[in-house]
């Protein structure tokens, strides 16, 4: 999965340790989800669009275009 | 003395987040020097000279690592202090995790049957045996609670995947090696040889997943 975390977080100067330590989280972790290697749980997730004021879609992108209608 | 106090002033240095790897440079720099006085008290037993009491070498060791260790977390005392309670739970179990093999490795090692090896089925006394299971299960039951509780969602998923890898790692070669055994194809199940290999399995995986 895609993210903007590398980008949100340069915009605002901060290192991975400052923004592990925003979400009470290990360095490593920032580091996993930045690189793709790893994708956060849905509390984790919604932890990162409350501290970037942004809804989670706009941080992670599954790939996908458009609405899925259930069809 | 002025110079300096002006130039502290204009370009303020941040002081630098402790590095982990000090404590682990500790332990293991303690550990090596442990094994230290175990070899020079074998090579002196060997070639009839008097060794030292097996207790001093690591007794020895082990003040040395108390004291740097003290001095590391006196010098970051103000960064271990703005840590959130979750992490400092979580290097609190780590460490005492780390203290509890080590002891237990320590034991091992210095009393009489430490010379055939960490793992071996030497004899031992019913004292240590008990003491050193009370250990084990206690300090573990303690540590992975905390552990647990504290861990993040990246090493939970690390300490998972580590956990499985090692699990197979017994349950494969464990039945093989006893059905080899039952056809006298190989020596008797060992069941401290595969409790090794399941850690060290479960060791790089974790690892691995951590901090790949």
């Amino acid at each position: 999965m895609n993210n903007q975390l590398k980008v949100l977080r340069a915009m605002r100067n901060w290192s991975q340790a400052e923004l592990a330590d925003r979400l009470d989280v290990s360095r490593q972790a920032v580091n996993a989800i930045e690189t793709g290697k790893y994708d956060p749980s849905l509390p984790l997730a919604f932890k990162l669009a409350r501290l970037f004021a942004m809804p989670i879609e706009e941080i992670f992108d599954d790939g996908h275009e458009g609405h899925d209608d259930g069809h | 003395m002025a110079m300096k106090d002006m130039t502290m002033d204009i370009d303020p240095k941040p002081r630098r987040a402790p590095s982990m790897w000090v404590p682990v440079a500790i332990g293991l720099g303690t550990a090596m020097l442990a094994g230290g006085f175990a070899g020079y008290n074998q090579s002196a037993t060997e070639s009839g000279e008097a060794a030292i009491a097996p207790w001093v070498g690591p007794l020895f060791a082990v003040a040395l690592g108390g004291i740097a260790l003290a001095l590391y977390v006196r010098r970051h005392a103000d960064s271990f202090r703005s840590w959130s309670p979750r992490k400092r739970l979580y290097w609190i179990s780590v460490i005492l995790s780390g203290a509890l093999g080590f002891v237990t490795a320590l034991v091992l090692q210095t009393g009489p049957q430490g010379a055939d090896g960490l793992l071996s089925n030497s004899a031992m006394t019913p004292n240590i045996a008990i003491g050193l299971s009370l250990l084990w299960i206690v300090g573990l039951i303690v540590a992975l609670f905390l552990y647990h509780r504290t861990i993040d969602d990246h090493e939970r998923r690390a300490y998972h995947l580590g956990a499985l890898a090692g699990f197979y790692a017994f349950v494969m070669p464990c039945p093989v090696w006893w059905v080899l055994w039952r056809a006298d194809l190989a020596p008797p199940v060992d069941a401290m040889q595969l409790f090794a290999l399941s850690l060290i399995v479960n060791g790089i995986v974790y690892f691995w997943f951590k901090f790949r």
